[in-house]
């Protein structure tokens, strides 16, 4: 596998004949400049293209630019599009902009530097862990010290938001299945939508059809954004547009979700996440400055959390690398069901024990109460189990009220651009390394963050206010197919 | 190459096909013998599939039709049309495939499903519809042990298909191994070993890993220049014919682990496949498919020339650099007029085959031995 994409955006790849610098198909708008008549275009040596105008004046002609939104809104290729993910979202974006950043500092220009705030997820963290060697905690460290010392103001773990994400998705599960006891007509089973892998594919070949059953929380990536963008830049008196958002992510596919247009705030110019970098860029800046992680010296992660708040109430779990309960895809199953379980059925020390079924990477588990199934849940890794269960949907034999769904086997741990196994080592030998290491870290729970609280009662102003589902919510688009002359065929 | 080759119909014939020497000046020579021409298809024939009782013929086309084939008054009888099915696909239908037990007929089509048709009810209807494939189906293939089922498609990937329970038909696996699109998919005839034929030049093969029940490759044959179009086993399993655009018919081997002739291999478990025969030089254009006969040993291939050829193994040949000779070929009047795309040799009557082409016809052919 050498694509940093999960396999379900690899096969979306809807006509495997063309790149984009050959056939896009987009329409773009031009932008038309008043031309004489009688001007000549010219193709130079290094191919582009000067428009030489009556009085002999060249002008070298703008090339039309497709960005990464839209290729996503568009149905013909899109993961073949690497070369306009590159322009957008890579390690050189984001060099140039800590360095540009660096440059303004030292002319003493402080104030039109921006802040620059990288957001690490834990996958990344164990993978390169492993890579180099090393405890989790002392990686996420030199991790938080090597982006320090390249340019980042903060750096910052994403415990929170994943909390905030397992919430609402438990939230709106339990909203589902209440309203659906009650006999309205809403759509269950209920699909994770964390995974962007996984929601490209539904919006690009199940459509309108599917896209009611995907969970509407943002992913812990996007509601990291929001955080960052709104009240970290408040609290630090800065423009959003003037912070700068770097995530750390185990996938290339996250780079499509940071690109979404729903995340992006027109009336500030600013994208929630800027920037995506994966693990594997990670380890090729390090490997490109001849650095091992190991050298880097640590730095503490931060923690701007109760800045500009009244709340004293510690954080246990403050400076230290948690992990929440299940998948190391980020629990959702396990959460959601536990609280489920609790507060439909009083269950309150349920044993919810995901069974394998056919592989490995479909898992279920159930909740029998008087001999009955009550709640049937389920975790779907892989590009065969989700198609087997949008087969088994299409045809009202899916059997699931919830299923988290991760586009890669093995889930997150396994994402698409986590750092390759050394030599003579298997995929799945790491993956389970690291599935052991996710195992040892310490538990944490959304409910014991007082941090979470703080939230919802300062940030998105209380219970049941209109701000938590503008913040932490988001919509899916059904992508129509578009059908041009090259892929009528007889 | 956007597309299926929509091949040029120039008539000229720049190089004219070689004469095959018979090495006896006084024997009768052996000779494909036109038996019947079965027409109807309304344009191209994609493929032919034998019932595995032998009495049913199955073929599709671009009309988006499967007509199913039997004879009249006896075995010995015409060949006549017994069923059209049409209601089962929006494209065109490029391969079918009966299943072992003979009570299931695969159809692989450009409108990206695979249909499953059955005559439970009486009549043959479709009961299943697989569906996943993200544009068009090229092959479809059913193991011998009838409970998986493998389809290719353009989309580049190869996908496996479980039966879990009456017309049921669960994704087992989908494998990204190729770089382009996936021409052809055959099972080895006794074990659950996959192989496909693509555009980017390689044949795969790929076993079951009970370690995660997926599906991965554990070959990777590469001798040819350009589209391998087809493959077809040997009767043993043994070896492997490959026929591709780049005009060559080629011959692979296995080497199992510890063989005797040295034979590296590329690790201590998986057998390496060696190519030990190419036919340069017979066939004039792309060659579009391959049957090896499991009776009589016989390869027969199809060819973008219109000819439809027969080689036969030299008695003497060594095993790991066998010989094969053309005995017979489908030229002249009775001949296809236009690209043959498929070949299928009968399953019970030795030396009967079909074969369909862009002219519109299904074929019967007999092929007669020489005699001395």
């Amino acid at each position: 596998m050498s694509s940093g994409f999960s396999g379900v955006l690899q096969l979306t790849d809807l006509d495997d004949f063309i790149t984009p610098s050959q056939e896009c198909i987009k329409p773009v708008v031009i932008e038309k400049t008043a031309s004489g008549t009688g001007s000549k275009i010219k193709i130079q040596n290094d191919g582009s293209y000067v428009q030489v105008n009556e009085g002999g004046d060249t002008e070298k002609l703008r090339r039309v630019d497709i960005s990464l939104s839209d290729c996503l809104a568009c149905s013909g290729c899109i993961t073949s599009a690497e070369s306009v993910l590159i322009t957008q979202q890579s390690q050189d974006e984001m060099l140039k902009v800590f360095q540009n950043n660096k440059q303004l500092r030292e002319c003493g220009k402080e104030k039109e530097s921006k802040l620059i705030v990288v957001s690490i997820s834990i996958q990344p963290v164990l993978s390169l862990a492993a890579r180099y060697k090393l405890e989790p905690h002392d990686a996420f460290q030199r991790l938080s010290g090597y982006l320090k010392s390249i340019g980042a103001d903060v750096v910052l773990d994403m415990t929170l938001s994943e909390d905030l994400s397992l919430l609402e998705s438990e939230t709106e599960f339990l909203e589902r299945f209440r309203s659906k006891s009650g006999g309205s007509k809403t759509c269950l089973p209920m699909f994770t939508s964390s995974c962007p892998g996984w929601v490209c594919y539904a919006e690009k070949t199940h459509g309108s059809f599917i896209l009611p059953y995907i969970s509407s929380t943002k992913s812990p990536q996007q509601i990291q954004g929001t955080l960052v963008k709104q009240l970290i830049a408040k609290n630090r008196s800065y423009q959003a547009a003037n912070v700068y958002h770097v995530t750390v992510e185990p996938c290339y596919d996250k780079k499509l979700e940071a690109s979404r247009n729903d995340f992006y705030n027109e009336q500030e110019d600013s994208r929630d996440v800027d920037c995506v970098i994966t693990s594997i860029e990670l380890e090729q800046m390090l490997m490109s400055q001849n650095l091992s992680l190991s050298d880097i010296p640590p730095a503490e992660v931060d923690f701007p959390w109760l800045e500009g708040s009244s709340s004293t109430e510690p954080c246990s779990y403050k400076g230290t690398l948690v992990r929440h309960r299940g998948t190391g895809s980020g629990g959702y199953a396990d959460h959601v069901m536990a609280v489920a379980a609790y507060e439909l059925f009083g269950e309150s020390s349920a044993q919810l024990n995901f069974k394998v079924l056919r592989n490995p990477d479909l898992r279920e588990a159930i909740l029998e109460k008087d001999g009955q199934v009550v709640l049937r849940f389920a975790v779907a890794n892989g590009f065969r189990n989700i198609q087997n269960l949008m087969q088994k949907l299409k045809r009202g034999k899916c059997p699931y009220d919830f299923v988290e769904i991760m586009a890669c086997p093995s889930g997150c741990l396994n994402g698409g651009a986590q750092v390759r196994p050394e030599e003579g080592v298997q995929q799945k030998e790491l993956t389970t390394q690291l599935e052991k290491c996710y195992e040892e870290l310490p538990i944490h729970t959304p409910k014991s963050n007082p941090l979470v609280q703080e939230i919802y009662a300062n940030f998105l102003g209380g219970m049941g206010s209109d701000r938590i589902s503008t913040s932490l919510h988001t919509a899916y688009h059904a992508v129509e197919k578009m059908n041009t002359a090259l892929n009528i065929k007889w | 190459m956007l597309f299926e080759p929509y091949h040029l119909t120039y008539v000229l014939r720049l190089i004219e096909f070689p004469k095959h020497d018979i090495p006896f000046a006084d024997c009768k020579q052996p000779k494909l013998q036109l038996v019947q021409v079965l027409s109807g298809h309304r344009g191209r024939v994609w493929n032919v599939s034998w019932h595995p009782g032998g009495n049913i013929l199955a073929s599709c086309g671009e009309d988006k039709t499967i007509r199913l084939w039997g004879t009249e008054g006896g075995p010995e009888g015409k060949w006549v049309v017994k069923t059209s099915l049409t209601d089962g696909h929006e494209r065109t239908i490029r391969e079918v495939a009966w299943s072992p037990c003979g009570n299931y007929l695969a159809s692989a089509s450009f409108d990206a499903t695979t249909a499953i048709w059955d005559k439970k009810s009486g009549t043959w209807e479709c009961n299943a519809t697989l569906e996943g494939h993200e544009n068009e189906i090229k092959s479809v293939s059913w193991a011998k042990s009838g409970q998986l089922l493998a389809t290719c498609s353009r989309d580049k990937t190869v996908w496996v298909w479980e039966i879990a329970e009456e017309d049921e038909y669960e994704c087992a696996a989908v494998v990204n191994a190729h770089v382009q699109d996936v021409k052809k998919v055959v099972w080895h005839p006794t074990d659950e070993i996959l192989v496909s034929a693509s555009y980017d030049n390689s044949i795969k093969m790929f076993r079951n890993d009970p370690a995660d029940d997926d599906w991965s490759c554990i070959a990777t044959l590469t001798s040819h220049t350009s589209t391998v179009w087809s493959i077809a086993f040997d009767r043993t399993g043994t070896r492997l014919a490959s026929v591709s655009d780049d005009g060559t018919l080629k011959i692979w081997r296995v080497y199992l682990p510890g063989n005797g002739e040295g034979i590296g291999l590329p690790d201590d478990i998986d057998p390496r496949w060696k190519c030990v025969c190419t036919i340069v030089g017979l066939h004039s254009r792309s060659i579009y498919d391959v049957a090896w006969c499991h009776q009589t040993d016989l390869i027969a291939t199809a060819c973008g020339d219109d000819v439809v050829r027969i080689f036969q193994e030299c008695p003497d040949s060594d095993p790991h650099q066998p010989s094969f000779n053309l005995v017979a070929s489908s030229s002249g009047v009775n001949g296809h007029h236009q690209d043959v795309n498929a070949v299928a040799w009968h399953p019970t009557i030795p030396g009967l085959l079909a074969s369909a082409s862009d002219d519109g016809d299904v074929k019967l052919w007999k092929f007669l031995e020489g005699e001395l």
